[in-house]
């Protein structure tokens, strides 16, 4: 094994270690924190006998440790219980929210990504010049505003006064918009498109109207975030002897700058941003509350309000793993790209 | 058994079962006392009450407590709830007082034919009988029906059933409609019926721990009946409100549906008889129905029916002014005129059941002085905080039953705005400079946060007295509330209390009799009085 | 003036950094900027019941959802009246005007926008600082021991490390505020109980003849489970700079020969390895300073907090009159923005001028 392979093994050992610490924590943590989930569903004036049958109901009168195992055996069978409160399964519920809260998160990175190297780029190469100035201040403000703020501040804007954008809502998935096109040019009709791809880009189009604001309101913090990175890691690099000893060779600036320059800077940029990736996901979840997004924030936020015991844990336990498993994969990108750390 | 056990059991169920509908119960003005209590003592010298004659029917009885804790003033008497929703041009409907919204009842006009509903939560599960909120209630009786049903005013009229009797003391019988059938094209059965009532009222019976066996109260099973359909219900006494539940609650299941399926599918599908039939179910996002093409009655105007959420309450403005949704829910004051100024959309309200109140734990200080609770009402300026609060969508309130209710006395006006009055009683009560704190929930009822804030800051106007609002998670604070134990709650605290049976002893009881679960008070006469009152029910 | 302060709170560093910081401060004119909106907001906070025009609690339901100075509201007003046990709409058109007196307008209930938003900066900058420090008083020593120590301790301490940072903060923060309850401690406010903010009002009035109100609130409300919660959620960053900073120095020869001479190892690393944290600690605080900001305001935001006095509880707030009145919502976001926009600029110059080798710790919201 390599000693790429052996990080990677150790790297992913440990994930398992803190996934396990994330489950542990969250039983620890309901069995420290006040007020009974019972208190939540029994009506407000429930006779103390119709509010035991609920907690019998609900397994509550098991020890924690019985309750602790079972829940690693039936998360291991990839089942994460029934909800309190509505008695469905948690896990299925988990996963429909999950494409709401990742297409979010992803619309919102494209958006930073986009904007954001480009201006970070110009910025630096065009040292104190209007455009600079410009991206400075901008960024400047894009990492001290408040997503949430400026998401109201977007929708009494864009939805409210001038009508462009719809308030809130999310219609219709990606997915499902992705699905029209699936089904209009399938296995059974022949993988050709048709002319009439009408409902694919009704769809579509339904879809981006809706997640344009939120999108902005996400990606801000990380485009301002990304643009620094990029100016001061390209001025740093602009300014190192490579680049101008190729530039002394006679190579063209643009090819030094984006082959070379652009390259190293970014880097350290693709480590912040994984760094930062947690952020990306509290974002959504204010994000989703400003929007009345179906995301698993809101899925997060209802469930503490109601101490949904099972979906709190399945939902935090599918945010702490995703998040470990990126964490490793951001490692392994950082090493691969960065062999000498190893050494 | 005694008739005095009997009487004794039902004010105990009666006490426990929250809003319990008895809309019917009491017409008022035609009962008579048909017994006065021997023995009782006389409480609470020096209130104008002993003066009074002794009240005879129960109605009086109702109206003669409404004034005595209007005179001893438990509570700071705050203001009757309103329900507003918006709709848009695209549909005909009009709001209903019990707080649903019946999907039948809204007629698409032009040429749209589908109907979208946003309200401030989604259900919590789709099993009818695991449930007991207004939000989930909207969504499930869409499609599903109970025997009997409420028209637009609260009266009764038939559903399932088409005809109800009592047989005798503790047993009625519903009459079943011929014809009906499941969505899966079950027909209803007297079998599925029983059923239903028992999955509620018996754990044993539908394998379900149901949290409205109080809604049910003092039922205790049913059974087909020998006709071709026709079902006996049992009550646990005379249960003289039980055509009144049964008007508001105990929607009807497909027994070998349920008996076939397990709680996570019940409660992720639907099989009622109701007019619309489960399309699409998007937990936590979205229901969608379409119209049951073989209802018993002509088909749902609407072909398509989808009911959401938006907690945020300018969301569902926005929403509805921007023509993304056509009705809505709890519209906010603030809103009110923009939605009726606007060519798109409407508002339509209704007075709630609801009481808005400031509870004054009676045994703690200061709150245990009659003359600081009364100053407490007089420093409110009940109007001027009803029109610019809520926008003057809601009434002011002086005692626990609100007007229109069996009990309400006419007599009685809300206190008057009166500082220098309220300043004078707090010097007499020997409390001044006291220093108290409302504890309030924020978001749980319209304007809830705001309202406590504005009492504050009246209260906090008055020379001798300074107050401040403690925000709530209101899941803790009704935990403090129901512990059994006064010392426990917080001495002063804001909270709303629904009562679908249009009676006062369904608030009285509950929140200001010694046993009431709920209650902040106790005043043996009021008791007493409550008690006699029960004990005169007449038939519903 | 500021220049003087500088210099006072400098003195203690060592010159060169001393320099270093000067230097950056003479030469960057955003720095000024920043400190210069540090030390309003700070003064602000900490003078509140002197500067804020009303008590901000205080409604006038009578003046509520005044517009700002330079706006104006149309209203269509909506009455009902009850005919029959029907409700009945009646609709009449009033015309809202600013007023001298609420320069940022009021809000829902009537109270004035500016006295709230200068109310709100103690909320936030207690929450900022006090937060930051509990943080750094869990996280610096739980990374200075793991640095120093390595191994076995290192890896046990930075897998606790990695559980805390497996939940986006704000998505831990939610949940530790929302199940253990949203606890406030009431503070006297001596500028109020001493009667100094009554007699200092007392002698000045407000602009078109007002009289200037004294009665301001005796006590101030401290979120503390927010406190707690921020600080906990935000320990993580700390330890890692600490610890790196350990881990940099424990091979070094003196420290080796520290502890060759038997130095107990508590003295050790109080001696020898703490004072090479401070640096970058004092800058990652700058920073989190501004993270735990803007991480208060989202909790209240979200109705996760203990206090009604919060730049994001008004934002909340104002969202619910976004169609009628936008300013209840902008004027907090706006104070938010610039607090933070202050903290991150007295970052940078921090972080320019001492070099301390971090970057993209901490996050935003």
């Amino acid at each position: 094994m390599g000693s790429f392979g052996r990080f990677l093994l150790k790297r992913s050992l440990q994930g398992v270690v803190v996934i396990l610490g994330v489950i542990s924590v969250l039983f620890v943590l309901r069995y420290v924190t006040p007020g009974s989930p019972v208190d939540f569903i029994a009506p407000l004036d429930a006779s103390d006998a119709t509010r035991r049958r609920i907690a019998e109901s609900l397994g509550l009168n098991q020890p924690l440790y019985v309750q602790y195992g079972d829940y690693i055996v039936s998360l291991l069978q990839g089942e994460m219980g029934y909800s309190y409160r509505s008695r469905t399964a948690v896990a299925p519920r988990v996963f429909a929210k999950l494409p709401a809260t990742l297409e979010l998160a992803v619309a919102a990175t494209v958006v930073a990504v986009i904007l954001s190297i480009p201006l970070g780029v110009i910025s630096a190469t065009r040292r104190h010049t209007g455009p600079d100035y410009a991206a400075t201040v901008f960024s400047f403000l894009g990492i001290s505003t408040p997503n949430f703020w400026l998401g109201v501040m977007l929708v009494i804007l864009f939805a409210v006064q001038f009508g462009a954008f719809p308030t809130s809502g999310r219609p219709v998935g990606l997915l499902d918009a992705l699905g029209h096109l699936v089904v209009i040019a399938g296995p059974e009709r022949g993988w050709a498109l048709p002319l009439n791809v009408g409902s694919f880009v009704a769809a579509m189009q339904n879809w981006l109207l809706h997640v344009t604001l939120p999108a902005i309101t996400l990606g801000t913090y990380f485009t301002a975030l990304i643009t620094r990175l990029t100016r001061s890691g390209m001025l740093d690099e602009l300014g190192r002897g490579y680049v101008q000893a190729a530039r002394a060779k006679g190579l063209p600036t643009t090819l030094v700058r984006y082959r070379h320059a652009l390259r190293n800077t970014l880097i350290p940029v693709i480590t912040v941003v994984g760094l930062q990736l947690g952020t990306l996901i509290g974002g959504a979840v204010i994000t989703e509350a400003v929007f009345d997004w179906p995301g698993l924030g809101s899925l997060i936020i209802d469930a503490i309000n109601n101490r949904d015991w099972p979906l709190i844990q399945g939902s935090l336990v599918v945010i702490g793993a995703g998040f470990v498993v990126v964490n490793v994969v951001v490692d392994a990108l950082y090493v691969r790209l960065n062999p000498r750390v190893l050494e | 058994m005694s008739r005095d056990v009997d009487r004794r059991e039902f004010l105990t169920l009666a006490g426990t079962a929250a809003g319990a509908a008895t809309l019917a119960g009491c017409s008022g003005g035609n009962e008579t006392a048909t017994e006065t209590s021997g023995g009782s003592t006389p409480m609470d010298t020096g209130t104008p009450e002993e003066e009074l004659p002794e009240p005879e029917t129960r109605e009086e009885h109702l109206q003669r407590t409404n004034r005595l804790v209007h005179d001893d003033a438990p509570w700071i008497f705050l203001n009757r709830q309103y329900s507003v929703y918006g709709k848009s041009a695209d549909v005909e409907w009009e709001a209903r007082r019990d707080e649903r919204i019946d999907g039948y009842a809204i007629e698409p006009t032009g040429s749209k034919s589908s109907v979208m509903i946003t309200q401030s939560k989604m259900d919590t599960g789709l099993d009818p009988h695991d449930h007991r909120e207004t939000t989930t209630d909207n969504i499930v009786t869409q499609a599903y029906e109970g025997l009997l049903e409420r028209d637009r005013e609260g009266k009764v009229v038939n559903q399932l059933a088409t005809g109800y009797e009592r047989l005798e003391a503790g047993q009625v019988q519903f009459e079943l409609r011929s014809g009906v059938s499941f969505h899966s094209g079950d027909s209803l059965t007297k079998e599925d019926v029983a059923f239903s009532i028992n999955r509620i009222v018996d754990p044993e019976a539908g394998d379900l721990e149901s949290s409205q066996s109080d809604q049910l109260a003092g039922v205790t099973g049913a059974e087909p009946a020998d006709g071709d359909s026709a079902v006996i219900v049992n009550s646990d006494g005379i249960n003289p409100v039980v055509f009144a539940l049964f008007a508001t609650y105990c929607d009807i299941v497909n027994k070998s549906w349920i008996e076939s399926n397990d709680a996570a599918y019940i409660n992720s599908n639907m099989e009622g008889t109701g007019p619309f039939m489960l399309d699409t179910y998007e937990q936590d996002v979205r229901v969608v129905f379409e119209s049951y093409d073989d209802y018993y009655m002509d088909a749902a105007p609407a072909d398509q029916l989808t009911i959401q959420s938006a907690g945020e309450p300018s969301t569902r403005v926005n929403q509805l002014l921007n023509d993304e949704t056509d009705i809505i829910v709890n519209v906010p004051p603030q809103n009110i005129s923009q939605i009726q100024s606007a060519d798109n959309a409407s508002i339509s309200a209704v007075p709630s059941t609801r009481i808005i109140y400031n509870a004054m734990i009676y045994n703690r200080e200061p709150f245990d002085s009659v003359e600081f609770r009364q100053a407490m009402n007089y420093a409110i300026d009940l109007e001027s905080m009803v029109s610019n609060v809520l926008g003057s969508f809601g009434d002011q309130t002086g005692q626990p039953t609100l007007e229109g209710f069996t009990g309400y006395n006419p007599d009685l006006d809300p206190y008057p705005y009166d500082p220098d009055e309220a300043e004078r009683l707090v010097e007499a009560s020997g409390y001044a400079g006291a220093e108290i704190e409302l504890h309030t929930p924020s978001g749980r009822y319209l304007k809830d946060l705001e309202i406590s804030q504005a009492v504050v800051s009246y209260l906090d106007e008055l020379e001798n007295v300074s107050a401040s609002v403690k925000q709530r998670d209101f899941g803790k604070l009704v935990d403090e509330l129901l512990d059994g134990e006064l010392e426990t709650s917080p001495a002063f605290y804001l909270i709303g209390w629904g009562n679908a049976a249009f009676d006062a002893s369904q608030t009285i009881i509950p929140l200001l009799t010694s046993d009431g679960a709920l209650t902040s008070y106790r005043n043996d006469r009021v008791d007493e009085l409550m008690d006699q009152a029960q004990s005169m029910g007449g038939e519903s | 003036m500021i220049r003087r302060l500088l210099d006072a709170v400098t003195g203690r560093l060592s010159p060169r950094t001393v320099q270093n910081l000067r230097s950056e401060f003479d030469t960057s004119p955003l720095t000024k900027v920043g400190v210069g909106i540090l030390v309003v907001v700070l003064v602000t906070a900490v003078f509140a019941p002197l500067l804020a025009p009303w008590n901000p609690e205080a409604q006038n339901l009578d003046r509520s959802q005044q517009p700002p100075l330079g706006f104006t509201r149309a209203e269509n007003q909506t009455t009902q009246e009850t005919v029959d046990g029907e409700v009945q709409l009646i609709q009449e058109t009033v015309q809202v005007n600013a007023t001298v007196a609420h320069p940022l307008g009021t809000d829902g209930l009537g109270r004035d926008m500016l006295s709230r938003v200068v109310y709100g900066a103690r909320t936030s900058l207690v929450v900022g600082v006090l937060g930051t420090l509990l943080a750094m008083l869990v996280g610096v020593p739980v990374g200075l021991v793991a640095g120093y120590y390595k191994g076995r301790v290192d890896d046990a301490l930075m897998r606790v490390a990695d559980v805390s940072l497996a939940f986006p903060s704000l998505v831990l923060a939610i949940a530790l505020v929302g199940l253990f309850g949203q606890a406030a401690v009431e503070v006297p406010d001596p500028l109020v109980t001493t009667g100094l903010a009554a007699a200092i009002r007392g002698v000045t009035s407000l602009p078109g003849g007002l009289a200037y109100p004294t009665g301001m609130p005796a006590t101030f409300t401290l979120p503390g489970t927010v406190i707690l919660v921020v600080g906990i959620v935000n320990w993580v960053w700390f330890a890692r700079v600490a610890r790196g900073e350990a881990l940099g120095v424990r091979d070094e020869e003196y420290v080796k020969a520290a502890r060759s001479l038997g130095g107990p190892d508590r003295f050790i690393i109080r001696r020898h390895v703490f004072p090479n944290s401070i640096t970058p600690v004092l800058v990652l605080a700058t920073i989190q300073i501004a993270a735990i900001v803007l991480l208060e305001s989202a909790l209240s935001f979200l109705g996760f907090s203990g206090t009604t006095l919060s730049w994001g509880f008004d934002i909340a707030q104002g969202r619910q009159y976004q169609t009628t009145s936008w300013w209840i919502a902008a004027m907090p976001g706006l104070a938010i923005v610039l607090t933070v926009i202050g903290i991150n600029l007295v970052g940078d110059w921090l972080r320019d001028a001492l070099d301390p080798g971090i970057e993209g710790e901490g996050g935003g919201v």
